[in-house]
Formats: C-alpha cells, structure tokens, sequence
C-alpha cells in the first residue's frame, strides 16, 4: 500500500513538473553536446527571441483548455491578425491606433468563438475547425492574396532590447505572471478551474458557464493579438498564410506543460515551461544539424510521451 | 499553483545565471577557442526554404554534391524550414549564435527579410537562392528569371497555337513572386497574339493533387481548351492527369511546364503526354562556389548573377537528360 501511494505522488509530482524535468534533460543534453555555442549570451536572447510568440500562444490556450475546450483557429487568427495590423500601419493609421484595434479584434474573435461554443453546445474542436477555415479565408480576401509589406521600423520597439533582454520577452514573462494571478488569485480563474474540472457541479454551484467560457477564449483571443503584433515586428510584413499550424504547437506547449486536454487541471508556469521546452528543443536540433523533418518526428513522441505519463496519472487516481 | 511561481522565478534567474556563467567561460576560454576557430575550417550554412517539391530536392542534391567538393576548404550545414517562415526566422538567428562566414538563404517569402538583414549587419555574406528579401541587404543573389521564362513559355504557346486558341494557366501560390512573374511574363508574350485569350486558373499551390482537382472540376464547364501553362510542371502533370480520366481518347490540348527537373517531365515529354517545359535553374551549386570564391578573397563581378533557361520539347529531350544527370524521379 505505501509503495502504491509512493508511487501514485511520484506520478503526480512528474505530472505536475514533467515540463521543468523534460526542459532540465533536454539542458543536460545540449550541455553535452553543444555547450559552447548553446550557453551563450547570443543564444539566449536568440531563445527569448524566438520563445515570445508560442509562448504567448500557449499562455491563452492554457486558459481554454483549463475549461475542457480547444482552439484550433489560432493559427489563422494569428494570421489575420498579422494582415489587418500590417495594412493599418502601411495605410498610414498611427501605431498606437493600430495597436489597439488588433488587440481589440482579437479579443472580439475570441469571445465570439467562446460565445458560439458555449451558446451552440457544439464540440469546441468543432466550432474552431470552422473558425480556423473561416479566419483563414478572410485573410486572404482581405489582403486580396496579396502580401501586404512597407510597413517599415513602426513596430521595431517590440522586438528591441530593452534592459538587456529582447522588449518582446518582457512582454511574455509579464503576461505569464498576469496570466498565472488571474488563474490562481481570481474568483474567475478559481472558476475556470471548476468548469473545466466537472462542469455539471459548477453549474449546480452556482457559477455561469457561458460567461466563464467567453472570458477564456477572449483572454485566449488577446493573447494572440499580442502575439500577432510580436509576429508582425519579427516579420515586417502582413501574408495571408501566416501563422499555419502554430495552433498545434501551442497545444502542445500546453500538453508537455502537464496541463490535462480533458480540462480542470493544469497551470500556467508548467505551459511557459512547456513552450520553453519546446524552443529549446527547436534550437538544439538546428545547431545539432537535425534535419527538420526528423525533428519534427521527434517533438510527436515528446507529446505522445508527454500525453501517455497523465493518461498512467488519471488511472491512478481513479 | 502558487508554489509554482518560485520555480518560474528560479527559472528565469537559472537562464540569467547560467547566460552569464557561459558568458565568462567564454571569455576566460577566450583565447583557447579563438586559436581552435582559425585552426577549424570555416563554416557555410545554408537555410532552404522548404524541400517538399522535386525542385527543390534537385537543389538541395545539388548544393550538397558542390558542397563535398569543397569539403576541405569549410564546413557545410544546412536546414530546410519546411515552408515555414517563422521557422526559417528562427533558424537563422540560430544560425548566427554558431558565427557563419557565409550563409546561403533561400527564403520562403519577404517575411525573413528582418532576420537576413541581422546577419548581413552582423558581416555575414549572405547568398540570397532563388528568391528576393525586400531591400539592399545581402551580399549576392543568384537565381533564375521567371520573367524570362514566362515570356520564353509564352513566346512558345503562341507560336505553336498559331496566334489563335485558349489557354487555362495553372497557376503557383498567389503571394509568391515566381507566381506573378511566370504569368506576367506569359501574359506579356502572348501581347502580340491577339487571337489567344488566357482564362486566369486558381492558385493550385504548385501541386498536383490540387492542379488535378482544380482541373477535375474546371473541365466540368465544357470550356474548350487548347493549351494548358502550369506555373509548374507537377500542376501541368495533375492537369494532365485530369485531362486523361476525362478523355481517354482523342486530341489533348498542349501540355506546357516550367522547371524541368524532374525525368517523369522528360519522358512524359518523350512521349507526347507533354508539350515542353522550360528549365528553372537550381542556384545551390553556383551559390556554394561563390561562397567558395568569396572564402578565398575572390569576389564575383556581378551582385545578381541571372542563371539561363533551357526549353526542353521533343526535339532536345535526349540531349536534356544527358546534360542534367541529377534530375528527381
């Protein structure tokens, strides 16, 4: 019996951590392999660099997940976005101005893709597939299958150093702490919690899901608005396919964070972890020298593992 | 939940310490690695766009064939961002952590032109393959002219119809430039047949399976048709394709590609199922001597070093498959 329950707060501690173990193997690894160049002060910004926009990605999806739901549209959204804020500033609007209508649209298509699936009863997977297609094929009505560039330095101040870390990573580990406040400090987030964990005695306590529901996939549709921005300034430019598939690595970001695809269980710092697992692993296989292709193999039997550790978790604790 | 903020702040000062530790290990180890570097060979990476489509295999064969020719004189490395251009921005800035003396890019689209510019800044040579980044900064480009080959593509179509017909294009992805040029450059052409009219196809993604589809679909209307330009040869092909479930028998229209690097095109040529296609030259090897010269202190006399076309058509398909032995299958 007590080996049983050794073993069961074993599983749910590595559960809990498996993103901080996965990122301290991988951080092993690159010390043996490739010490001098991945140790490095230009390796570093270059990993908070590249880290800023799935790691905004994953922060928002954590937040839908929690609730038990999935967005499968932010991909696309990422590239509306992208399209919508490169026209604003190439037609001459202010930056500040354009700022605010992408953060603003974004949280609008979140909270209506929330609204939708709360209202419809629908399968999340379901309403942001459509979502996902539908974004999409406004990107590139709206841009008229056109990449949309001359939008100059305007939005240089986000990815410039700022106290000695990229203003991009300021921005991320900001929204991480503000994010993991909400979700540990807030009656909403307690809530979140609870929607996604059993929604049936959420309801009966009183909480309303819909209202829940919509404040998780707007908060998920401003954090991608932000990452959008971010994704414009590294960019320079607006292109209709931009963002494709990055959907997926925010959920899986999430996934080897230790968050649960079920919902109710999970955080935010295991998701930074997860994302920061993630961009490391992307810049270790480049300076291995790893054909893209293999390493993309190998990030699906990171998730598989990453997914199969909680499925071994939640049949313990049944 | 709370007691995991420490672990994220413990996180963040790790990377700080561990960025700083490395920082003075380096510089401690300064003059030991500096002496290893001029003792290493130096380093030539090339970032590809993608490697998903059978001309850029014969690319990729191919820089790598004049790379191991070279393999004495620098090391060679290369990635593919499989059509991705946030991954392509990642890999060069990665790139640049190793210290490159040249970097070769193909770019997936403009969208990479902020990190290419950080490693021309940085005084890397930078050999832009095949495609432009917006502005001045890189040191060389070398590619083909799509321009040219649509007007040579179009030139051809017009003079073979006879200045009279209607020829569906097929067209590539509608942001990219070698899209606008292959039909601009056609378009321009077929100016002085008057007698043709060109009905503008949907962007078929320079597949085949979506050229087929889109073929499957268009040949629905009864339109007649008597010459179709794929802005590639593998949506030539899947038009091909579609046309044959369709009719079986009698007279196909013309069959016109462009690329030609594949030995399918070719012997589909050999055999009647094609018309022509007209060669799209692989950059990799040139680039890979440019960087060579440009190790040894020799720098080319042109910026933008145009590679020529070659129509490939019945008549020259043997002499074709002698000249190009690294053709994709």
């Amino acid at each position: 019996m007590r080996t049983q329950a050794q073993q069961r707060s074993w599983i749910s501690i590595f559960q809990k951590y498996q993103g901080l173990v996965g990122l301290i193997v991988l951080l092993i690894g690159a010390a043996i392999s490739v010490r001098a160049t991945f140790f490095s002060a230009a390796n570093f910004a270059n990993i908070l660099n590249q880290l800023a926009v799935p790691g905004l990605l994953a922060v928002g999806m954590t937040f839908v997940i929690l609730t038990g739901g999935i967005d499968l549209s932010v991909g696309s959204l990422i590239g509306l976005l992208n399209c919508v804020c490169a026209s604003w500033l190439v037609a001459g609007r202010s930056t500040p101005a354009t700022i605010l209508f992408v953060l603003a649209l974004g949280t609008a298509v979140g909270a209506t893709i929330g609204g939708l699936v709360s209202v419809t009863k629908m399968q999340p997977f379901v309403v942001t597939l459509a979502a996902m297609v539908s974004l999409r094929g406004i990107a590139y009505v709206y841009t008229d299958n056109g990449t949309v560039s001359g939008l100059g330095d305007k939005l240089d101040f986000l990815i410039a150093p700022k106290f000695g870390l990229p203003f991009n990573a300021w921005i991320m580990v900001f929204i991480t702490m503000a994010a993991i406040c909400v979700l540990s400090k807030t009656v909403f987030g307690r809530h979140v919690y609870a929607v996604g964990g059993n929604p049936q005695s959420a309801r009966y306590a009183g909480i309303d899901l819909t209202k829940i529901r919509i404040g998780a996939y707007a908060i998920n549709g401003l954090c991608v608005a932000i990452a959008s921005l971010i994704f414009t300034a590294r960019n320079t430019n607006g292109a209709p396919d931009a963002g494709a598939g990055f959907e997926l690595d925010a959920i899986t970001a999430v996934v080897v964070g230790g968050t649960s695809l079920v919902g109710g269980f999970g955080n935010i710092a295991g998701t930074f972890l997860g994302a920061l697992f993630i961009v490391c692993l992307n810049v270790l296989l480049i300076l291995k020298g790893v054909n893209t292709y293999v390493g993309m193999g190998w990030k699906g039997i990171v998730i598989l593992v990453a997914v199969y550790l909680q499925s071994i978790g939640r049949s313990t604790d049944s | 939940m709370k007691n995991l903020i420490p672990f994220l702040a413990l996180l963040v000062i790790a990377g700080c310490s561990s960025g700083g530790e490395s920082n003075t290990a380096n510089s401690s180890a300064g003059n030991g690695s500096t002496s290893t570097e001029s003792k290493d060979k130096p380093l030539v990476v090339f970032s590809q766009a993608n490697s998903q489509d059978p001309w850029r295999k014969v690319f990729d064969a191919s820089t790598k064939a004049e790379a191991d020719k070279h393999a004495s004189e620098f090391t060679y490395e290369s990635q593919d961002a499989s059509g991705k251009s946030e991954t392509q921005n990642n890999m060069i800035e990665t790139f640049l952590v190793k210290n490159p003396k040249v970097m070769l890019v193909s770019p997936n689209d403009l969208s990479v032109t902020k990190a290419v510019e950080k490693a021309f800044d940085k005084g890397v040579s930078v050999i832009l393959l095949d495609r432009d980044i917006e502005g001045e900064k890189y040191s060389y480009y070398i590619g083909g002219d799509n321009t040219e080959i649509g007007r040579q593509a179009g030139k051809f179509v017009g003079e073979k119809l006879g200045g009279k017909g209607t020829v569906l294009m097929i067209q590539g992805i509608a942001n990219v430039t070698a899209t606008q040029n292959r039909r601009d450059g056609f378009l321009e052409s077929l100016n002085a047949f008057p007698g043709i009219k060109v009905v503008l196809g949907d962007d078929c993604g320079f597949q085949r399976q979506k050229a087929r589809a889109y073929m499957e679909s268009f040949l629905q209307k009864n339109e007649a048709i008597d010459c179709v330009y794929g802005h590639n040869d593998e949506m030539a092909i899947g038009a091909r394709l579609a046309w044959d479930a369709a009719h079986p028998t009698g007279k196909a229209p013309m069959f016109v590609g462009v690329d030609g690097c594949q030995k399918e095109v070719v012997e589909m040529i050999k055999s009647g199922k094609m018309d022509a296609t007209f060669q799209y030259p692989t950059p990799g090897a040139m680039g890979i001597q440019v960087a060579a010269d440009l190790l040894k202190g020799n720098k080319p006399k042109d910026r933008r070093i145009i590679l020529p076309t070659v129509l490939v058509d019945k008549a020259s398909a043997d002499k074709y498959l002698a000249d190009n032995p690294n053709l994709a299958n």
